[in-house]
């Protein structure tokens, strides 16, 4: 089959997140607009002011993770496995048959394995640097995150790729897929972001002031910052000719995806290279900005990005679509962000409706977009944008699209 | 679509540039050496350090002043393969990405950063100009900053695989339409903090190996761009090729099966290979990747050139040192039988994987990659 005529889908949905663990309960947490919020409890939070995020503390390992030993893998590549099971079982397809077929995983990261990064940091202060556990340095390299997931499903012909491209790495991860099974280099790729709370992560966003005391208020007015969470997102993509060949229901399928740098600022994002970014993305989807049904948006809640995202996407759309933030919901989730609002929007277009934005008052006039407020709205979702930014000017941007008979969407 | 290297460098414990590494590597002379213990206490007392390497004495003091040397690093060895090509041919552009290699960031960065808030009066005193250190792409970031490339930037990470994983996501860019031009390589730093670790990781009776430290970048792109901007490649990527065992005893017989699986794609026969650069770590490994590859190329004995003895353990910028080594030790009048150079790695998590490269003739090591130099 020739390049421009092979189509990518999602066929598999594997989801670890603050508002449910499972496709099932993640769909209905974004449909009815749970909340994810609680007060820490992994680290010793004494001493800040106030220290909410999105946890999940619902989670075990070992009732999820089967072929591998979970004390050999680190919080985030135990997520990363078990939403990677999850995917593979969502799609249908017997792990006997997906060990035969060539395949990639890509992982997506801001923290790698900062838990346990964290707790060798303690220790090293505590009793020294010689005094270090060895398993849980073994397990702590970024690396893992991928070569976890490999481990539990026991492939073989695998490639394994973590991308530690901070809170954009979902969209990498799975644009890379897509890349991959276009070209015909794989007959299956599972793709996704993994991050696990921790103290670094937490303590260098209190700092700059950016977490939000109470809830996250994407585009809102008194919007107050972020707040940390932590879980998995993993796609199972493979081929249209391959999912139809065995029968598999499709939840979207991927139409294209873009990626930049601002090469401007560390930190802080820029509106006319993310407006560029978007367009890239449009172009290689082969879409229009009128095309666009919902933004599935980067929406940390701090007030640089949202009004320089929703800054570029005017520059883009000559009238916005319905632009929302699932991180009101689930936090920020850091490499996982993109993951599982991709998983997210793709439910979204297999479902027929858009997530809402919680915690919402007063939309910000600056933002001036329809952020779907507090409550899901039924829908006819044909195609979506799932925006990611990250720190050192990161951007991708994934567009989805409802799985149409014929000619792509 | 076939794509080319058309330049390389690299910043080595043989100094920095192209020239350095491969006047080194072809003497055949250790780069390792004594550390300053006073600077680098620690669990080894030799490594092999990117000599005399500071990052304000690299790169000024402007701009540098939070820039960790992971990052200095990383900005130095892009500005070594610009300086090396001629910069302007693919600097400021929205059409060139970088991929990145690491393996966990400067886990010194990371970790001094949460130490601040284990030790300091309140939990949240930290250094907010430190934070983006503390974060993994903030080298690949550092580098697009510096020498204003605004493509794709990604940071790839995957232990000794890392370099030839970098290789394969570059080349999915390229093919993908998303990028014309990929700078891809691998950087590590040397730190006490990366010392620790890496001698905790390593399993209890193996000798272990000093550290090194710098790294290796290419430039990739498809031979119609190269050709364009009159660029000679100096070779041709033929494949990438990644596979994964559970147990250790099965590294030989996986590594195996990944460079026949290369070769056949490829379209190489077995005995075309005329030279491989393995990992060659210490132990078991090592002696399996060694088998590993006898096995896949059959009766035939290829020349075998080795980084890691003269250069120390790179981590996960192994692979893209082994690449480096592969283009410095192309032979100088570039006579090559076929220009076949295989590059193997197995990581002891349980990943193998391969690249295999055809050498362009011609020289390589004493002419500047750009035709006009």
């Amino acid at each position: 089959m020739s390049r421009d005529s092979r189509r990518v889908v999602i066929t598999g949905l594997g989801v670890v997140s603050p508002i449910g663990i499972g496709v099932t309960r993640f769909l209905t947490g974004i449909r009815t607009g749970r909340s994810g919020v609680k007060k820490i409890t992994s680290f010793d939070t004494s001493g800040f002011q106030h220290a909410n995020g999105c946890e999940i503390d619902d989670f075990v390992a070992a009732d999820w993770i089967r072929r591998a030993d979970p004390d050999d893998l680190g919080r985030a590549s135990q997520f990363s496995a078990a939403a990677a099971r999850m995917a593979v079982a969502d799609a249908g397809m017997p792990a006997e048959e997906l060990r035969r077929r060539r395949v990639l995983v890509s992982v997506g990261t801001t923290d790698g394995e900062s838990r346990d990064l964290d707790t060798l940091t303690a220790r090293q202060l505590d009793a020294g640097a010689e005094k270090l556990d060895g398993r849980t340095v073994r397990r702590s390299a970024a690396g893992r995150l991928s070569s976890g997931v490999i481990r539990e499903l026991g492939l073989t012909d695998v490639e394994a790729v973590t991308i530690p491209t901070a809170c954009a790495a979902g969209n990498y991860a799975i644009g890379t897929g897509f890349d991959a099974l276009r070209a015909g280099e794989v007959e299956a790729a599972l793709c996704g972001g993994a991050d696990a709370v921790c103290r670094k992560t937490f303590s260098g966003f209190y700092r700059i002031g950016t977490i939000a005391p109470v809830a996250c208020q994407p585009f809102d007015r008194d919007r107050k910052g972020i707040l940390t969470g932590e879980g998995a997102g993993m796609l199972l993509m493979e081929t249209l000719e391959s999912a139809v060949g065995r029968g598999a229901p499709i939840y979207a399928e991927v139409l294209g995806y873009a990626l930049n740098c601002d090469a401007l600022h560390p930190v802080a994002p820029d509106l006319d290279s993310l407006a560029r970014c978007i367009a890239l993305a449009h172009r290689h989807a082969g879409i229009k900005p009128a095309d666009v049904d919902f933004i599935s948006a980067h929406g940390t809640g701090t007030r640089a990005n949202d009004v320089t995202e929703t800054g570029a996407i005017s520059k883009v759309f000559t009238q916005p679509p319905p632009t929302i933030s699932i991180k009101s919901m689930i936090g920020h989730t850091m490499g996982a962000a993109s993951a599982l609002a991709a998983a997210a929007c793709a439910l979204a277009i297999r479902e027929g409706f858009i997530p809402p934005t919680i915690n919402h008052n007063v939309t910000d006039p600056q933002c001036g977009i329809d952020c779907v407020p507090n409550e899901a709205r039924s829908a006819d979702v044909n195609i979506v944008q799932n925006n990611a930014l990250a720190f050192a000017g990161n951007n991708a941007v994934l567009i989805l699209g409802r799985y149409r008979n014929g000619t792509p969407a | 679509m076939t794509l080319t290297l058309s330049a390389w460098s690299a910043l080595s414990p043989y100094g920095l540039g192209r020239e350095a590494f491969t006047a080194g590597v072809r003497s055949g002379r250790s780069g390792v050496t004594v550390l300053d213990r006073e600077a680098y206490p620690g669990p080894f007392d030799r490594a092999g350090l990117v000599p005399g390497f500071t990052v304000a004495g690299q790169l000024g003091r402007k701009g540098t002043r939070s820039m960790d040397r992971l990052s200095g690093l990383a900005v130095t060895l892009v500005r070594q393969l610009l300086d090396e090509t001629g910069a302007d041919a693919v600097t400021d552009s929205d059409e060139v990405g970088l991929v990145l290699g690491t393996g966990s960031g400067s886990v010194q960065s990371i970790m001094d950063f949460t130490a601040a808030s284990f030790t300091g009066k309140k939990p949240y005193h930290v250094d907010p100009a430190l934070f983006p250190n503390a974060v993994m792409n903030r080298p690949a970031g550092q580098c697009a900053i510096w020498h204003r490339i605004r493509g794709p930037n990604a940071t790839v990470a995957g232990g000794a695989a890392t370099g030839l994983l970098a290789l394969s996501y570059a080349a999915r860019l390229l093919r993908g339409g998303h990028c014309r031009q990929a700078l891809v390589g691998a950087v590590e730093e040397y730190s006490v903090q990366r010392a620790w670790l890496e001698w905790h990781a390593r399993s209890a009776g193996v000798d272990p190996a000093p550290l090194a430290e710098g790294g290796a970048l290419l430039l990739m792109e498809a031979p119609d761009e190269a050709h364009r901007a009159d660029r000679a490649p100096v070779a041709t990527v033929l494949a990438t090729r990644f596979m994964a065992f559970d147990e250790p005893d099965q590294a030989r017989q996986v590594l195996a099966n990944c460079v026949t699986a290369a070769l056949r794609s490829a379209g190489v026969a077995p005995e075309a290979v005329e030279v491989v650069a393995p990992l060659g770590a210490e132990g078991e490994l090592g002696r399996q990747e060694e088998r590993a590859t006898a096995d896949a190329l059959g009766g035939s004995t290829p020349r075998v050139v080795r980084c890691r003895p003269l250069l120390g353990d790179a981590s996960a910028a192994s692979a893209a040192f082994q690449i480096a080594v592969l283009l410095a030790t192309a032979r100088p009048d570039g006579r090559h039988d076929t220009g076949i150079g295989l590059v193997t790695t197995v990581d002891p998590h349980g990943v193998v994987g391969c690249a295999l490269l055809r050498m362009a003739p011609g020289p390589t090591s004493t002419a500047s990659g750009s035709r006009d130099g």
